[in-house]
């Protein structure tokens, strides 16, 4: 997976605009509210056999279980980083602090959700965490995008003969989400395959539910414009 | 390409009292509200705007098949591990009750 496009940083301020993430403050990214959320999400976390008792075990510091928990979950939170982040070494990184804080929340987990859903939101809150200490996501569409190609199809001419409908795959699209500018692939990532509501989305990041519906409309417009013309990163290495 | 509002003007679709550029303002909301955007009358007529609209449902539809599908390196375990040693040998710490 390539890493998105990364222009000039701009100042940090509480807002998704145009691509920008501006990431909550410091300090603010850690905490893992216990509760349920949208049935997507829920659909994407089934009960796992033999979880609860290792959840259990690992919570009296039983480190064998606790390798059981990281066995079960580590390719959900890797895959989630990775989506997030774009990066490789980053993403293992970021997984290796989010079981870290696990083992060390571990017994702050009451079951009142699924237990994937609470690591999950843990792994989320590390990789915004991340972020706002590092402030890179604060990359501007403007310097990837003319002004003109955000109002995508308004210009199109014959569209009907390029609809996507049933001709991207899975490998595809993963290189076009990895090319999104960072602030567009975050809440993306965050509400199209992880299954995170509006108000969730706006809550992770700080900013309004109105921000987050026009961010993710303008993510998936311009994965459209990606997959449409077939620029993403794979595309442009074999053509060098 | 084209300029904003003289295009709008080319994609005005006939028999409708909206614009390609006014439909595609309201998407966000149209997309989020689950109503059935098949029947917005703009789409009845429109087939650049038909055509974006079944575009936009596909990705989102693909996105939710996008599984779990990167394992990390060994050594993210490993180095887990070394540090969960570290902080014992430090402290002796255990997971938080």
């Amino acid at each position: 997976m390539s890493t998105a496009p990364v222009g000039k940083l701009t100042n940090m301020s509480k807002s998704v605009t145009n691509g920008v993430f501006s990431p909550p403050a410091k300090g603010t990214a850690t905490a893992v509210p216990e509760r349920q959320t949208s049935n997507q999400h829920l659909r994407r976390n089934p009960p796992i056999a033999g979880e609860a008792e290792a959840i259990a075990a690992a919570q009296a510091g039983d480190g064998a279980a606790f390798e059981r928990l990281y066995g079960l979950h580590k390719r959900r939170v890797y895959s989630l980083c990775l989506r997030m982040l774009g990066n490789v070494a980053e993403a293992e990184d970021l997984t290796q602090e989010a079981f870290l804080q696990l083992y060390r929340k571990i017994g702050t987990f009451r079951g009142d959700s699924a237990f994937s859903t609470w690591l999950h939101r843990l792994a989320v809150n590390v990789v915004l965490m991340h972020l706002s200490k590092q402030g890179l996501p604060q990359v501007s569409l403007e310097e990837t995008l003319e002004p003109s190609q955000e109002d995508g199809p308004r210009k199109d001419i014959g569209a009907r003969d390029l609809m996507l409908s049933g001709s991207i795959d899975r490998v595809t699209l993963e290189r076009a989400v990895s090319d999104l500018p960072p602030g567009y692939r975050l809440v993306f990532v965050l509400h199209d395959v992880e299954g995170y509501e509006h108000n969730e989305i706006a809550d992770m990041l700080e900013c309004s539910i109105g921000n987050s519906k026009s961010q993710l409309h303008k993510a998936r417009m311009k994965l459209r414009d990606l997959l449409r013309t077939g620029q993403t990163s794979a595309r442009r290495e074999a053509s060098l | 390409m084209n300029a904003g509002g003289k295009n709008n003007e080319v994609m005005k679709t006939t028999g409708n009292c909206i614009t390609c550029a006014e439909f595609q303002d309201q998407l966000p909301e149209l997309f989020e509200s689950g109503a059935d955007l098949k029947e917005q009358g703009h789409l009845k007529t429109c087939e650049q705007c038909s055509a974006l609209v079944s575009d936009l449902e596909y990705i989102a539809q693909q996105a939710k098949l996008l599984l779990p599908i990167h394992d990390p390196s060994p050594a993210v375990w490993e180095n887990i591990q070394t540090s969960l040693s570290s902080d014992k040998q430090n402290s002796g710490s255990s997971p938080t009750k």
